[in-house]
C-alpha cells in the first residue's frame, strides 16, 4: 500500500464504510453528510499538493522539493531524491567541464574552436593573445572577420588542412604563428596557432652568423692573398717588402683573433656546467684588465681606475677576466683620442658592480637591443678599423650569464655609454684581508652615468 | 514557418554581405602594409606585387555593390537592416580609395628606389605615420566586425594625431629641401606618399563614422560627437 492512487482508494473505501456504520446508526442524511465532507476533504487535500507541485516544477529547477505529510510525502520525497541525484551529477559534469576547459585554457597552444560557419565557439587565452580576440565579445563571430588577411581566409576555405599556414598577425608587435585546422565533432573545427616568432627569428641569427662568419674571415684574407700575389710577382726593395710583410702579418693575426673569439664563444656555450664557486682575486684580476687597457689605449686616452677592496668574486677567473677585458677594450676601442675612461669595481647593496663608462662617441637607442649579438657593428667601417672582433660584446654577455651576472647598457650619441654588470649576492665573496685597494682618481672628466636610454640584456 | 525561414535567410544573406566587406578590409590592409613596407626598404618587387593586386579590390568592390543592390531589389530591407546596407555601400567606397592610396604608394615607392638616391633611413618618420595609419585601419575594421560603438568614437579621435604627424613630416621635408635642392624632387614624391597616408587615416575615420551610424542610427560626419555627462557617446531611440 504504498501508491497514490491504491492509497486513495483505500481512505475512499474506509471513508465510506465509517459514513456507512453513521448512516445505519444516525440515519442516512448523517451518512452522507459524513461521506460527502471526507471526500471534500481529501480532494482539498490532494489540489493542495498539486497547486505545490505545480508550483515547485514552474519555479527554477535549483529549488527544493516543497515538503508534504501523508499520502503525498511519497511522491515528494522520491522527487527530492531524484533531484538531489541529479543536482550532484551536474555539479559533477560542471566540474568536470570546467577542468576540461581550464586544460584548455593552460596549453600553450592557441586553441579556437570553430563551428561548420566558422565562427568562433570557444578559444583558450592563447588563441586570444595571437589573435586579438576575446572570448567575451567575440563568440559568434566568424574568424575571418577579425583575422582578415588573405592568405588566412584563403587557408580556411581550401578545406585541405594537411599542410600548416605560417601567418604573420597584423597586430602591433608583428608575430609569426603557425596554423592548422583540425575536424573536430559535427563539422566543427579545432583552429591549432602556434607562436613560432622566436624559431623565425633564432633561424635568421643563424643565417646571419654564418655570412658574417665566411664575411669577416674574407676580407683580410683578400688583402693577405693580394698582397702575396705582389710580393711573388714584382721584385721589391727590401723596406716595401718588410712592410708588406707586416702588413700581412697584421691580417693574418686579425684572422686569428677572429677564430680564437669564436672558439672562446663555441667553449663559452658547450661548457655544461656554470663555472663553480672558486674564489676569483679581483685584485690581480682588475689590474690585468687595466694593464690592458691602458697597453691598447697607448695613452691617447686619460683612464682612471676605481676598485674597492675586500669586494671578491666566486667564478671562473677565465670568463671574468675575458669578459671585464672585452668592456674595456671597447671603451678604449670607441673613444676618441683625449676623451676619458673611467673603470669601476663596487660593492652595490649585497651584489657587486663593474662598470665601464666613457665620453666617447655613445650608441643610437635603435642599436643597443642588437649590440651583444655576434657581428652586430652600429658602424662598419668603423670597427674594422679599431681592430675589433665584432664578438667582444657576445663573449661578455655569455661569461656574464654564466655567473648569473646582467649587464646594462646606457648610452647617449655623442655623450658616451656606460657599461655596467651587476653580480647577485650569491657571487660575492668577502675578500681576504691582504688585498689592497687600487685608486686612481683623474680629475675633471664626466661620465655618462645617468643617459636615459638603458638596455638591459636577457640572461 | 514560411517567414521564419525568409528572415533566416535574409539574416544569412547580411552576414554574408558583412563577411565579404571584411575581407575586403583585411586585403586592404595586407595592401597598405604592403606598400609602406615596399617603400621603407625598397623592396622593388612587393610593390610590383602591390600595384598587381590593385584589380582584386576593384573586383570586391563591384561585387559588394551588385550583392548591396541585390538585397535592396529582393528584400526591400527597413530600419537596422538598411542602416547597415548604407553603411556597407559606404564603406565599400571608403575601403576601395583606401586600396587606391595603397597603389599609389606603391607606385611611388617604385620610382624612388629605382631612381636609387634617397636613403629612406632618414624619413623614418614617414614609416612612423604609415604604421600609425594601417594600426588605426585594422582597428576601424575590428569596429565594424564587432559594431563595437566605443571603439569606433576612440578611433575616429585618433586621425587628429596622424594629421598632426603628417605635418611635422612636411615640415621635415621642407627642411631637407632648404639644406639640398638636389633632394627637392625625390622630397616633392615622399610628400605625395605622406599624404596618401593621411588620407588613409581619413578614410578609416569614415569607416569608424559609418559603424556609428549602424549601430545609432545618428549620422555624426562633420558634426562633434553629442556625449551625454559620463562621456559617453548618446544613443538615439
Amino acid at each position: 500500500m504504498n501508491g497514490l492512487v491504491p492509497r486513495t482508494v483505500a481512505m475512499l473505501l474506509g471513508m465510506a464504510l465509517i459514513a456507512a456504520g453513521a448512516g445505519v446508526m444516525l440515519g442516512a442524511h448523517w451518512g452522507w453528510g459524513l461521506f460527502c465532507s471526507g471526500v471534500l476533504a481529501l480532494l482539498v487535500y490532494h489540489l493542495r499538493h498539486l497547486a505545490m507541485l505545480g508550483r515547485w516544477v514552474s519555479g527554477p529547477s535549483t529549488e527544493t522539493v516543497p515538503e508534504s505529510s501523508g499520502i503525498w510525502d511519497d511522491v515528494f520525497s522520491k522527487l527530492y531524491r531524484r533531484q538531489r541525484g541529479e543536482i550532484r551529477q551536474r555539479r559533477r559534469f560542471a566540474r568536470l567541464l570546467a577542468r576540461s576547459q581550464q586544460a584548455g585554457r593552460a596549453l600553450p597552444y592557441g586553441v579556437t574552436i570553430l563551428d561548420a560557419e566558422r565562427q568562433i565557439v570557444w578559444c583558450n587565452d592563447s588563441a586570444e593573445a595571437h589573435f586579438s580576440i576575446s572570448m567575451e565579445g567575440d563568440v559568434g563571430q566568424a574568424v575571418t572577420n577579425l583575422v582578415r588577411q588573405p592568405e588566412f581566409a584563403a587557408y580556411i576555405n581550401r578545406g585541405d588542412y594537411a599542410e600548416p599556414l605560417e601567418l604573420t598577425t597584423a597586430r602591433k608587435e608583428e608575430l609569426i604563428l603557425s596554423i592548422q585546422m583540425v575536424p573536430y565533432v559535427e563539422s566543427h573545427h579545432l583552429l591549432l596557432s602556434r607562436d613560432v616568432t622566436q624559431a623565425h627569428k633564432l633561424g635568421i641569427v643563424r643565417r646571419d652568423f654564418v655570412a658574417n662568419v665566411s664575411h669577416e674571415l674574407r676580407t683580410p684574407l683578400t688583402v693577405l692573398i693580394g698582397f702575396l700575389e705582389t710580393v711573388r710577382d714584382l721584385k721589391l726593395d727590401a723596406t716595401r717588402s718588410r712592410d708588406y710583410l707586416n702588413l700581412m702579418a697584421e691580417q693574418g693575426r686579425r684572422m686569428q683573433r677572429i677564430i680564437e673569439d669564436l672558439l672562446t664563444l663555441s667553449a663559452l656555450e658547450s661548457a655544461p656546467q656554470p663555472p663553480g664557486g672558486e674564489r676569483i682575486d679581483m685584485a690581480a684580476l682588475l689590474a690585468q684588465v687595466r694593464n690592458e687597457a691602458e697597453a691598447l689605449s697607448a695613452g691617447r686616452h686619460t683612464i682612471s681606475f676605481e676598485a674597492e677592496a675586500g669586494v671578491d668574486l666566486a667564478g671562473n677567473a677565465g670568463e671574468i677576466a675575458s669578459a671585464f677585458s672585452n668592456l674595456a677594450n671597447n671603451a678604449v676601442r670607441y673613444t676618441p683620442a683625449g676623451g676619458s675612461i673611467r673603470i669601476q669595481w663596487r660593492a652595490v647593496g649585497e651584489g657587486a658592480e663593474f662598470s665601464v663608462a666613457d665620453n666617447g662617441i655613445g650608441i643610437d637607442a635603435e642599436h643597443l637591443p642588437r649590440l651583444t649579438e655576434r657581428f652586430y657593428r652600429v658602424d662598419r667601417s668603423r670597427s674594422r678599423e679599431t681592430g675589433g672582433t665584432g664578438l667582444g660584446l657576445a663573449i661578455a654577455k655569455h661569461a656574464l650569464a654564466r655567473h648569473q651576472a646582467t649587464l646594462a647598457i646606457a648610452s647617449e650619441p655623442g655623450k658616451g655609454s656606460r657599461f655596467s654588470v651587476r653580480f647577485p649576492k650569491s657571487r660575492v665573496r668577502a675578500a681576504q684581508p691582504h688585498s689592497v685597494a687600487v685608486d686612481i682618481t683623474s680629475a675633471g672628466a664626466t661620465f655618462a652615468q645617468d643617459l636615459t636610454p638603458i638596455h638591459q640584456y636577457k640572461t | 514557418m514560411g517567414s521564419d525561414h525568409l528572415s533566416k535567410q535574409f539574416d544569412n544573406d547580411l552576414e554574408a554581405l558583412r563577411s565579404q566587406v571584411l575581407q575586403m578590409g583585411g586585403l586592404v590592409e595586407a595592401q597598405v602594409r604592403g606598400a609602406i613596407q615596399a617603400f621603407s626598404n625598397g623592396d622593388l618587387a612587393l610593390a610590383d606585387q602591390i600595384v598587381a593586386a590593385e584589380v582584386r579590390v576593384n573586383a570586391f568592390e563591384v561585387q559588394i555593390d551588385t550583392d548591396c543592390s541585390h538585397i535592396i531589389v529582393r528584400r526591400q530591407p527597413a530600419a537596422t537592416d538598411l542602416r547597415l546596407i548604407m553603411a556597407i555601400t559606404k564603406t565599400v567606397t571608403d575601403l576601395e580609395r583606401i586600396g587606391d592610396e595603397a597603389h599609389k604608394v606603391a607606385r611611388m615607392a617604385r620610382q624612388i628606389h629605382e631612381r636609387g638616391v634617397v636613403e629612406v633611413g632618414r624619413f623614418a618618420n614617414i614609416r612612423h605615420t604609415g604604421d600609425a595609419a594601417v594600426n588605426m585601419l585594422r582597428q576601424a575594421l575590428d569596429a565594424f566586425a564587432r559594431l563595437d560603438v566605443e571603439d569606433a568614437g576612440r578611433i575616429i579621435a585618433e586621425d587628429r594625431a596622424i594629421d598632426f604627424e603628417f605635418k611635422s613630416v612636411i615640415r621635415q621635408l621642407i627642411t631637407y629641401m632648404m639644406e639640398d635642392p638636389r633632394t627637392i624632387s625625390t622630397a616633392l614624391e615622399i610628400i605625395w606618399i605622406a599624404k596618401a597616408i593621411e588620407r588613409i587615416g581619413d578614410h578609416a575615420k569614415n569607416i569608424c563614422e559609418q559603424v556609428i551610424y549602424i549601430v545609432m542610427g545618428t549620422d555624426i560626419r562633420h558634426t562633434k560627437p553629442e556625449k551625454d555627462e559620463d562621456g559617453k557617446l548618446l544613443q538615439k531611440n
